[in-house]
């Protein structure tokens, strides 16, 4: 099948619209086949694929504005391939996760399916106008998500996600067409196209407008610090499955953009940034992590807990060696798995409850053992612990950055310890100690529906954990020839230095 | 053979998923204690084949499959089974037999009895990691594992609230266990910045590539990497500062303290020191060595001191096994590393004897720590005082018993090698173990009944279990006498540290000094503690009431000052962060957004379908654009 790109990327939409025609009683299943059948083809897609090719595969072009090299142009790579499994599974496990009494389920069913559609879209899209269309698109189903089956601030908070992200791109825009402009300068010919910007030459200059072009769209959606507090607001009112796409699937669009715009258009204004993205992230790492520490609220643990890890991954982009971006892809999956399945759990109690805080719990060991052990494996998941899949990605992060500075390698090392202090903290307030709360009494355990939703992902964080290869091996040899387009390309002898694509040649 | 290693290593596993299988709110189930038990002795009956196929035919080494592989970095999952793994090994399986058959026994009546047993077991497979691992990445896997290991077996009786320091200082099993965890993850930074030099200066992990490298690396990169690799070793063998959690951890099951909390988890730092001896033996880093040795010394001391006052049983012999961890570093550090191995396998069998005999106590006094209200158990606990009483001999180091080989041989070890300073502050503690460690036998044991008039009915553990720990006792008294065997099949793998011949010369005398020192404590215990009647103890207020007590008392007020200056500003931090956050980061935010919102607003007002006001502010902008265009001409 030479479409199956779009067939992944258009199918849940239209699904989605016949979903209109569904009945309101079987929405849910209805939603749980189209999105398990979208699964099982990008599962496709990955037997399909071959592990050995680091370049793009199933290509697929048509041209839409020829004059403006304007192209309907897919694709996917050891880079993209995995991030797009994730984002179907979750959106799967998502659905499963659903209450039956959701109410206007259907639309929420719509919703996620047209969700979907835009995430799938914005992963596999090779042309920076449909990589832009479907960026933008995905704010529609997630302003609707939040604002719709929110909490009590949902419209403040949902306005506030759609405005921040919307200005941060329309600058992503600016930059993407002045890419455009200097391709026809130099070409004499309009491309939108993002592999062939792969190979333009640009002054300093022009690296500098445009990194910083492509950094406002991608930070906010990151979010970087200080561009992050948009996210709080839209978890604390987001319903659970809002929650989980958010953290697991929509933030790593920003990290995505980097790795897919910034490092190999932009080469030297990459490396030349480093020391500002290193800062920034530093600031993430330490700064949200003790910020999450301060709350109240189990779901904003988790959600600063989220850019605390972002800042990992966006240290592990700029390491500029195979080992640190390779880890961070690989920690961009597992943080989709591990927070996506923290949100879930913080769902499952708050369902029963009605209340995320803390204060509110204690002693939930005792009435929910399987609820406790299952935030347990994510719990040591987030804190990275080896063979757990937190731990491969943070590793090769840790291990990538620090040829790029020891100290910065050590503030940001220090995750493993204030992750710890916070999660253990949260579940000290929360699982441990007597039931002092009468309320907490006599809670009913995980039921079918959660299981089936939570136990998928503690599998794979184990295998994953223990065995990464199958999903690791794709990653680095696309990181690899990734890197080694980046140092071509790059102009400057201090760029090239900064690029290390096998520590051999480093010596 | 190489099936023998994987049963050696995943039997504890089969183990922990088996009892795990009756997890949850399923009811205590015996089967689970006696199948974690059995598939442990498997395990120590495969390594002791191996062992015996070291001696016969040197090391075995398998990989199993890869693991993390990216860029240059490939890390398999291998296991070498020489010399010094196969040795811990064997101590790690041992003990932790006799342990699991003893918690059969006391664990009988806790509800969460199949948990306990998943842990355990899960425990023994991370230790096993941990020490068969051929390279740095895998050691880390099992120095985490058994790092959330021990969390999960401090905190096991997590439903205990906390209570002020002041009535307990360790707070709460909880608190203990993320302590624990924290603690050790702040020395784990330490190790992975280590690994990530030895990556970045070697390209391999695998331990016989590094050691092989490191000849020729820079002195400052192996200082560097030594003073890594000794701070992850800090925190998992609690050395100063990071040593306020093993105290702590006493919240744990007193088999978990006998197990993880002193024959294995806590000699994880030791053994790595001793694994890697080819980089601290080098001329480069022999500074970091001798650090290593005195900051033992140092530990070794302080621990003790601490011990002399404790009133908490399971404490004591916390601190005890602090204090001789000090003494495994001081060998390490001075390079005698075989004679530590040996201090570490020695000190495994009677310290967790000891530990299991303090459960016994505490398992007849209800769960009674204070060993001011024991007394007089010799009676109603024969069998646990003679257990008590050998350990407490081998940990005094009295002749013949195991303690008095490998302990004396530090000391020698501290001798020969001319620091005279860590001689002698190894000697005084030699004395002061030995009175701390009688204490509390013949607070317990001798003198007054004082808990009778408490209402306690002490009686002696099940006889199986007295039976099941006679293995420790057999090597607490015999364990010394097979040190030279042990040395001609250890130096076969690590350096063979020899006294020179002046040592050798004095070597009675030294050793008859730490005798002397030794009986002298036990002498003085015994007139101060296991008097009766007339000479019976009684309390010292005017003692208590000293500066030294309560600053001993208080741990010299390390937890008071952590909490102060750590604990407290961290969170205050945080929390002011959180107020930075909402106020400023994100009201900046808010601010632009009303800026628009406001300017919309006032500007609004020019809409207001006036034909002269819009004729004016039409004049108003082309007199502006004007005054504009003749500005940039003027600028040029």
């Amino acid at each position: 099948m030479s479409h199956i790109l779009s067939a992944l990327v258009f199918f849940p939409a239209l699904a989605g619209i016949l979903g209109f025609v569904v009945d309101k009683k079987s929405a849910k299943a209805y939603g749980i086949a189209v999105a398990a059948v979208e699964f099982l083809l990008s599962i496709w897609l990955w037997i399909s694929f071959d592990g050995s090719n680091a370049g793009m595969q199933f290509t697929e072009y048509v041209p839409i504005i020829a004059q403006f090299g304007i192209s309907y142009n897919l694709g996917v790579d050891g880079i993209s391939l995995f991030i797009v499994i994730m984002a179907t599974m979750i959106t799967l496990l998502g659905i499963i996760l659903l209450r039956e009494d959701t109410p206007n389920m259907k639309n929420m069913i719509v919703s996620l399916l047209f969700l979907e559609m835009t995430m799938v879209g914005v992963f596999v899209s090779l042309d920076a106008i449909v990589f832009y269309l479907f960026w933008e698109l995905s704010l529609v189903p997630m302003l609707y998500i939040i604002g719709a089956w929110g909490g009590p601030t949902r419209v403040y908070a949902a306005v506030k996600f759609f405005l921040y992200t919307f200005a941060g791109s329309l600058i992503m825009l600016v930059g993407l067409l002045a890419m455009a402009y200097l391709y026809n300068l130099e070409a004499g010919v309009w491309s939108f196209n993002i592999l062939d910007w792969y190979k333009l030459q640009l002054t300093a200059d022009q690296q500098f407008w445009l990194f910083l072009a492509f950094f406002a769209g991608f930070a906010i959606k990151v979010p970087m610090f200080p561009f992050h507090t948009w996210l709080p607001h839209a978890h604390g009112q987001a319903p659970t499955i809002g929650s989980v796409i958010l953290a697991a699937v929509l933030l790593k669009m920003g990290t995505y953009g980097f790795v897919r715009f910034s490092l190999p258009i932009l080469p030297d204004a990459s490396v030349d940034f480093t020391p500002f993205i290193m800062v920034l992230s530093l600031i993430m790492v330490v700064y949200t992590a003790m910020v999450a520490f301060a709350q109240k609220d189990m779901k904003q643990v988790i959600a600063y807990s989220s850019v605390s890890h972002m800042g990992i991954i966006m240290i592990g982009v700029f390491a500029m060696n195979a080992e640190g971006l390779g880890g961070s892809i690989f920690l961009m999956l597992s943080h989709g798995i591990v927070s996506g399945a923290l949100f879930m759990l913080v769902g499952v109690i708050y369902e029963r409850r009605g209340t995320k805080l803390m204060s509110e719990f204690g002693g939930l060991a005792a009435t929910m053992p399987i609820y406790a052990t299952v935030f347990g494996v994510m719990l040591m998941a987030s804190v990275g612990l080896p063979l757990t899949i937190g731990f491969v990605g943070e590793f090769l992060v840790l291990l990538g950055f620090y040829k790029v500075s020891v100290i910065g390698t050590i503030i940001a090392g220090s995750t493993i310890i204030i992750g710890s202090i916070y999660m253990l903290a949260l579940f000290k307030k929360s699982f441990f100690g007597p039931v002092t709360n009468e309320k907490n009494f006599g809670l009913k355990d995980l039921d079918a529906r959660e299981l089936t939703a939570l136990l998928p992902l503690v599998a794979i964080v184990v295998w994953l954990g223990v065995y990464p290869k199958p999903v690791l091996e794709p990653i680095d040899n696309s990181v690899k020839k990734l890197l080694v387009q980046m140092e071509e390309h790059a102009q400057f002898p201090s760029t090239k230095d900064a690029i290390i694509i096998s520590k051999k040649e480093a010596e | 053979m190489e099936s023998l290693v994987y049963v050696a290593l995943f039997a504890p596993f089969v183990g922990s998923m088996f009892a795990g299988l009756f997890f949850g709110n399923a009811p205590r189930n015996a089967i689970t204690g006696w199948v974690a038990s059995t598939l442990l002795f498997v395990s120590f009956l495969a390594s002791v084949a191996l062992a015996v196929h070291v001696v016969h035919h040197g090391s075995v080494h398998v990989t199993m499959m890869d693991w993390i592989s990216a860029g240059d970095l490939s890390i398999p999952f291998g296991f070498l089974v020489d010399e010094v793994s196969v040795t811990m090994m064997v101590v790690v399986t041992l003990v932790s037999t006799v342990v699991h058959i003893y918690s059969t026994g006391y664990m009988d009546h806790d509800k969460s009895y199949n948990r306990f047993f998943s842990y355990l077991s899960a425990f023994v497979f991370s230790m096993l990691i941990l020490v068969m691992s051929d390279n740095f990445a895998g050691l880390f896997i099992g120095w985490e594992g058994v790092g959330v290991c021990s969390w999960l077996l401090v905190g096991f009786w997590y439903h205990k609230a906390d209570r002020p320091f002041e009535e307990n200082p360790s707070i709460s099993p909880s608190w203990a266990a993320n302590e624990a965890f924290i603690m050790n993850r702040v020395a784990d930074l330490g190790m992975l910045v280590g690994i990530f030099l030895i990556y970045w200066n070697i390209g391999s992990l695998q331990y016989d590539v590094v050691f092989a490298a490191m000849p020729n690396l820079a002195d400052g990169i192996l200082v560097a990497i030594a003073i890594a690799l000794f701070i992850g070793a800090m925190g998992k063998s609690a050395q100063f500062p990071l040593h306020t959690w093993l105290t702590d951890a006493m919240e744990g099951p007193t088999p978990v303290s006998a197990l993880i909390h002193a024959a294995t988890m806590v000699t994880a730092g030791v053994f790595l020191v001793i694994r890697a001896n080819p980089l601290f033996s080098l001329e480069a880093v022999s500074g970091v060595s001798l650090f290593i040795a005195a900051l033992g010394t140092f530990v070794a001391f302080y621990a003790a001191s601490m011990a002399l006052i404790a009133r908490d049983i399971k404490r004591i012999v916390a601190l005890s096994t602090l204090s001789q961890l000090g003494y495994m570093f001081a060998a390490a550090g001075l390079g005698a590393y075989w004679i530590a191995l040996f201090h570490l396998a020695a000190h495994a069998f009677f310290k967790a004897l000891l530990f299991l005999g303090a459960g016994n106590v505490m398992h007849a006094m209800d769960d009674e720590l204070d060993i001011f209200k024991m007394g007089g158990l010799k009676k109603a606990m024969m069998g646990s005082y003679i257990y008590m009483g050998i350990a407490s001999v081998a940990l005094a180091g009295l002749p013949i018993f195991a303690g008095f080989y490998s302990k004396d041989a530090i000391i020698e070890t501290a001798f020969n090698e001319g620091t005279y300073i860590i001689w002698g502050i190894l000697v005084i503690t030699a004395g002061m173990t030995a009175f701390y460690s009688f204490r509390q036998v013949f607070f317990s044991f001798h003198g007054e009944k004082r808990y009778e008039a408490l209402g306690f009915h002490p009686h002696d553990m099940y006889k199986y279990v007295l039976v099941a720990m006679a293995p420790l006792a057999i090597l607490a008294i015999s364990f010394g006498w097979f040190m030279d065997d042990f040395k001609a099949f250890i130096t076969k793998n690590l350096p063979a540290y020899e006294m020179s011949h002046h040592t050798h010369h004095w070597a009675w005398l030294l050793g008859l000094i730490v005798v002397i020192i030794a009986v002298a404590g036990i002498v003085i215990a015994y007139k101060k503690y296991a008097g009766k009647g007339a000479n019976a103890w009684k309390r010292d207020e005017e003692f208590e009431a000293s500066f030294i007590y309560k600053l001993l008392e208080n741990q010299y007020y390390v937890p008071k000052f952590y909490d102060e200056f750590l604990v407290k500003p961290y969170t205050i931090a945080s929390e002011k962060f959180w107020a930075i956050d909402k106020a400023v980061v994100d009201g900046s935010v808010d601010l632009i957004a009303k800026a628009f919102y406001k300017s919309g607003d006032v500007s609004r007002g020019m809409q207001n379908g006036n034909l002269s006001s819009y004729l004016n502010w039409m004049g108003a902008g082309a007199l502006l654009l004007v005054v504009a265009a003749a500005l940039a001409t003027a600028i040029g």
